[in-house]
Order: structure tokens, then sequence, then C-alpha cells
């Protein structure tokens, strides 16, 4: 499958303000795509780009192989969520749902089955005589939703729908709108700042971060082997321990150090390092591992200063010689946690290293053949 | 200190009944969370606790004072809401100082020592000289809290006091909770839509919904043994499975399909022709090899949640579930994997969802 959406060179200004400066993006067809980005880092004004709602100041929108920068909103032919509920308060739930196919002037008899089918797929079909006055925060989410999914076409937007919902309705619509974009067999373009939302409905990504995409691709490839350390930091809850370090040693077989502990680094194919060069060393929470058995672990000292239970896992602040670091481990693991001192591990392979400046991944740590000089002793810790 | 004893407590708004006939203690020295989603009528029950809501019917006693009729300052509670509320044109000392001088009965050594102490307790005593224009929000809601700890009233009852607070100054106002509510002992009410707000904070989880208390436990207790499927479902991401399970007179009651390879004989409650086992994601053991005791699933989806692990859907049958696995264990989507589940997590509920007082074992 080639791509369906395509972002060439798309500039966005306000004023003296860039929000895009050259962004360049592919969107893959047939996948369900989130553009993830923290809060204000033009996530709506990128779909709003790609709807028409709004123009790049330069660049082009390609939609399914031909250019449509200047081609208006209502011949894109996209389906479109948008971020606020913006329900019509007047009309019945099926009128909302209805709206798009009676502006394309569908024939009455065609549009009942439609909505019909679109209101099963979203539970609400009890509901299609109710004015939005009448339902819930998720019902009308869903109501939303609907109205967005009517459409025939093979490519729709949702702008972080989910938005303000609170946890358990958003987990129910995880499910629902996999299934829906696996049965439309449609392109699926959403955009959140939400990590699990992320999680839960992406396979492929696309990390939006100071006006371009930093980093993009299958969702799985991106969590587990980063590019960035920014796509890092803010994909994973809890989240990633970032940790301040220098290069002990730059020239072959190179040594990262930091406050807790030395690790040999295996570099990218590319990467050139210095000493003089600031590193930042990154772990998930994930693979902090609290007293661990075994060879080959970096291991330090540290306190657990709070279990924070969330049921099927439990988060464990700790501070190890000054620094906060997050562990996490699932409920099954969970021996007798207390707080207090404890020895944490982690595996060299685990340990990312980051240039400071410009965020790019530098390599990963590995097992060294003389494993007891791995372990630093921290004076007056 | 004082327990919170609530006798038939019902408030309705015109139809909307937002609290139904409650009858409850809350003990004294200790944290509950009124813990439950939108609409489930927390806030109202708080509101009626601290007087700012008059009860429909029913009594409000704080020990032995029946507080009902008593006005909001009559009742000596402190409360924190969810955004701060603050005196920004006074430093951080003299905020949490104000209530204490107007407080006849605390003379000037007493209050400078609880002042001092509770600053001291939420780390804020560095920054007691600063305005609080200087502050970040998650600051300035530990200068609310200190204030109401400071008076050291009866009671002190929590409106989503986090909420609000951005996501790194969170974990520390909630560590400054947890130890304070240890140090000073005073009873709380702490209101919640935040499961793991509750589960971190709470001696008891008080979970509601719509207008009633569904269950009142310890927070591992509640989340291990729900005694409705509500609570099932609602604590924990994603909440427990419902596996719809037939049962079969087969001279005793078993069941055994989808979840189970071999007939699990069930007895001790009134049999319908069906019965839920609920079981959490995390106790299911997923397995890659064929192994006796374990029932072929296919991997339908696949997700990375929490802590990088696995969400599995797999899918027995007509039977659709979730399963969670740690993140070294990679199984693409499509793959046959086996799954056993093990009977002492197993929890069985009815039709009405209600947990079955059930025994079973392998026949």
């Amino acid at each position: 499958m080639g791509a369906i959406v395509e972002f060439q060179q798309v500039s966005k200004r306000f004023g003296r303000n860039t929000l895009f400066d050259d962004l360049s993006v592919a969107i893959e067809s047939g996948r369900f795509s989130v553009i993830f980005g923290a809060p204000a880092s033009g996530k709506s004004t990128l779909l709003r780009i790609l709807t028409g709602l709004d123009k790049p100041s330069s660049g082009h929108v390609c939609l399914r192989g031909e250019d449509a920068t200047h081609l208006p909103a209502g011949e894109r032919n996209i389906g479109y969520v948008p971020q606020t509920f913006a329900l019509y308060p007047h009309y019945s739930v099926f009128d909302n749902i209805a709206y798009p196919l009676r502006l394309n002037r569908m024939a009455k008899e065609g549009i009942k089955p439609i909505v019909q089918q679109a209101a099963e797929r979203l539970s609400i079909a009890d509901l299609l005589s109710k004015r939005p006055d009448q339902l819930s925060g998720g019902q009308k989410q869903r109501v939303a939703i609907a109205r967005g999914i009517v459409k025939d076409t093979d490519i729709f937007v949702l702008d972080d729908p989910l938005t303000g919902l609170d946890f358990k309705l958003r987990e129910q619509l995880f499910d629902d709108l996999r299934q829906m974009q696996a049965e439309l067999d449609a392109t699926f373009i959403y955009t959140t700042s939400d990590t699990l939302e992320a999680q839960m409905l992406a396979q492929d990504v696309y990390v939006l971060d100071a006006g371009s995409i930093i980093e993009a691709g299958a969702f799985e490839k991106v969590f587990k082997h980063p590019e960035q350390r920014r796509s890092m930091a803010l994909l994973g809850f809890p989240k990633t321990n970032l940790i301040a370090g220098s290069w002990q040693y730059a020239g072959a077989d190179p040594k990262a150090t930091c406050y807790l502990f030395d690790v040999p680094v295996k570099l990218v194919g590319d990467a050139k390092v210095c000493v003089k060069l600031d590193i930042d060393l990154a772990v998930r929470p994930e693979h902090i591992v609290i007293d661990p058995v075994g060879d080959d672990w970096l291991t330090v000292t540290a306190d657990i200063t709070l279990v924070e239970n969330l049921g099927g896992e439990v988060v464990i602040d700790l501070e190890a010689h000054g620094l906060a670091l997050l562990s996490t481990m699932s409920q099954a693991d969970v021996g007798g946690l207390e707080e207090g001192g404890v020895t944490i591990g982690v595996r060299p392979e685990h340990v990312i290293v980051f240039d400071r400046e410009t965020g790019v991944r530098l390599g990963c740590g590995h097992v060294e053949v003389d494993v007891s000089s791995t372990t630093k002793e921290v004076a007056g810790g | 200190m004082a327990d919170i004893q609530l006798k038939n407590l019902s408030k309705a708004f015109g139809d909307l009944l937002a609290v139904r006939d409650l009858t409850i203690t809350f003990p004294s020295s200790t944290v509950t969370c009124l813990l439950g989603p939108s609409g489930c009528g927390k806030t109202t029950l708080m509101r009626m606790i601290a007087g700012l809501e008059t009860p429909t019917s029913g009594e409000i006693h704080f020990g032995d004072t029946n507080v009902t009729e008593l006005s909001p300052s009559e009742r000596n509670i402190g409360m924190v809401f969810q955004y701060p509320v603050v005196y920004r044109g006074m430093n951080v000392y003299k905020n949490v100082e104000l209530p204490l001088k107007h407080d006849k009965t605390v003379d000037k050594q007493e209050r400078k020592e609880r002042v001092e102490r509770v600053l001291e307790d939420l780390d804020l005593a560095d920054s007691a000289s600063k305005k609080l224009d200087q502050l970040d929000n998650g600051t300035l809601q530990k200068v609310a809290v200190a204030r109401e700890v400071a008076r050291r009233p009866r009671i002190i009852l929590f409106d989503e006091p986090i909420t609000n607070v951005d996501v790194s100054a969170k974990t520390q106002l909630k560590l400054a909770l947890k130890r304070l509510s240890k140090q000073y002992a005073q009873t709380i009410v702490y209101v919640t839509h935040d499961q793991t707000e509750a589960m971190t904070l709470a001696d008891e989880i008080a979970l509601m919904r719509d207008g009633s208390i569904v269950q009142r436990s310890s927070p591992q207790d509640l989340y291990d043994h729900p005694n409705d499927r509500f609570g099932g479902w609602f604590l924990g991401n994603p909440g427990m499975n419902f596996v719809p399970h037939e049962v079969r007179a087969n001279g005793q009651l078993e069941i055994t399909a989808p979840l189970f390879s071999n007939p699990v004989r069930v007895s001790g409650f009134h049999i319908d022709r069906e019965v839920l086992v609920g079981i959490r994601p995390e106790w299911l053991r997923v397995l890659t090899q064929a192994t006796a005791g374990a029932v072929p699933a296919e991997v339908v989806q696949r997700a990375i949640v929490v802590g990088g692990q696995y969400l599995l859907t797999l899918k027995v049958g007509h039977a659709t579930f979730k399963a969670k696995v740690p993140p070294s264990m990679d199984i693409a989507m499509g793959e046959t994997v086996w799954v056993q589940c093990p009977l002492e997590r197993v929890s069985l509920f009815g039709h009405d969802g209600h947990k079955l007082e059930a025994s079973f074992q392998y026949a």
C-alpha cells in the first residue's frame, strides 16, 4: 500500500510565529495512524490543513496521489470528527448523524440504513430519537464519532475525540474505534497527546514536536527502538527515566557515565561521539528492577519513597543518590514491597543513550566482558 | 478525631435521586475515598457532609454530634477543593497561619509550632516567605492543604484536589497527602474519579454508583474481590474480564468451556443457566506451548500498555477476553497461545452482576 496522504514541505505561520517549518510526511493507506504530540504542538492545525479547513502558508498537501492543496474542504471527501462534540442541539441524534449525508444531497431512503449502521457500530442505536441535551458526555462523543464515519470514503480524520472523557469511557471506545477502522478498511488519522490512547490505538505513530514530525513508523518499533529522546520521553507510562550523563571514554569501545553507573555503549552505525558531548541516558521504568538476581546488572542502591498501586501494576517512586526514578512492575510479580532501602538494577541493553543537544539516539548499553567495573560506588551516597 | 456516620441519607434534585438512602460509617483517623464515575453522587455526598448541601432526608453525625442542621462553619471541618483556595496577596507562611489567628484557643507559641510543623511536613519550609504568584499549581494546592491541616479540624474533606495539578506535581502532592494522613490521623474523606489516586491514598474506598455505595473495602480487597461486576470493571486498566460459561448438570454442576479445559465443579449458589467467570487480565497465564489445563486461544489484537506490557485480546470460540503479558513476551497477532485460568484468581458472578458466594474446584 502506498501513501494516501502526503504533506510536502508544509509550513504554517501565524504572523511572526512559525508552527510548522517544512514539514513533510507520508501517511500509509489503510492504517490506524496516530499523530502524537504534546498539547499545543499543532496537531489540530495539521488536521485542519489536511481537511481543507485551513491553508498551509507554503507547501503541498496530496490526497490519494493528487495535489489537493487548493481543493475546497467539501471536495476532499474526508470524514471528520472534530475535537469538540459540536452537535446540533435542536436536532435529534438521528438528524445529527445524518447531517453530512444530507449535505451531500443523499436520497432519504439511502440515509436511514447508513445512520442505523453507524449508530449500531457505536452502540447508540437506541438513542436515535433523543436530543443531545438528553445524553451523557460519553454518549455525545459517540454521536459525534458516528456522524464522522457515515461518509462513504476511505479517509477519516479524528481530532483528539476522547479528550475530557473519563478513563472508563475511553477504554470502551478504544476497542470500538479499532474495530471500526478494521471493518471500514479505511485510513484513520487520529490525534492525541495521551500516550495510553496512542498505545491502545496506533498501528503507526507520527511524533509531532517543535513544528515537525520527528519520528514516524510502526508504533511498536517507535516505542521499543525510539530514534529520538523526545519520542521516548513522550511515549510510555510511567514516564521514561532520563539521567544526565557524559562520556568516560569516547574512543573505540566508548563508555558512558552518569551519577548512578557506568555503561559500555554500542553506537548506532554512523554516530560520532567525543568526550565533550553531553548525553542523556534513558531507561524505561519497566526496565528498572528491584533487587535483581543474576549477573550483568548495573546496580545502585536506592530508597523506595512511594509505592503507587494501580491495581494490576505498581509504580514505585525511587530516590537513588538524590535522583528521582520510576520503576514499575506487574502486580503478579510484586512480592512484599516496603518503603525503604533497596538495590535497583538495569540491564545494560536497556540503557539508551541520546545526544543531549540534538536528542538523537547515539546507541545503547551492552554487556562488557569485565562485569565488575559496571557498579560504581557513589561517594557519600 | 471523629468518625462520620451517615444515617438513611438521601438527596434528591427534582426527579433525580443523587444519593439514595445511605447508611454507613467512615471510621475516624482513616482516609476514605469516595470513588466513582461522573454522576455517581460522590460530590453531592461530600457536599452534604460539609454542610454545603442540605439532605432531603436522613442524618449526619460527627462522633457524638448530630451535625445535620449545623452550618458549614459550625461543623469545624477543613476543605480542599479542585482549585487551590489561597490568598494571593500573602506569602506561604501567612496563608497557613491566617485561620489560626482567628482561633482564640491557639496561642502565639502553638500557632508558630503548628505552622512550622506542617510546612516542614509538606516540604514547604523553603517556600515559607515566597509570594504565591511565584508558585506552580501543585505547590499552591499544597499551601491550601497545609492551611487546613494546621487548623487541626476533626475532619478534612478533599474534592478532587489533584485533578487540576500537572502530572509532574501530582506524584509529589500524592506523596505529601499520604504522609500527612499518617502523621496527623485526621478523619479524611477524599472524592475522586481516578482509581489510581484512590488506590494509592485510601485506607478504604467507598465505590459509588447511581447514588449508592456498591462496596466499601480496602483498595487491594476491592480490587481483588469486587462484590459486583461494576467494581471489577471500574477498577483496573482495563477492568476484569467477564466470560460467560454455561452451567451443565453432569451428576454435579460443572463449567468447562471456554476458559477451562477440564470441568470445574461449582456449588453453593442458586444456579443460573449461565455464570460469568471474572478474572483480571494480569492473572491469566499465557503460554506459547500447549500445556495441560490450558485452552488454545487466538490473539486477535495487541497493544503496549502500562509498563511496556502487552495487552492481548484473545478469542476462544465466541468468547473474547484480555490478558496482560510481560514486555519480553513477544506474541504476534493471529498466533495461537495457550491460556490458563488459575482458579484461586477467579470470582463467579450471576446475571444480576452480583458476585456468587460459590465454591468451585476441578472435578
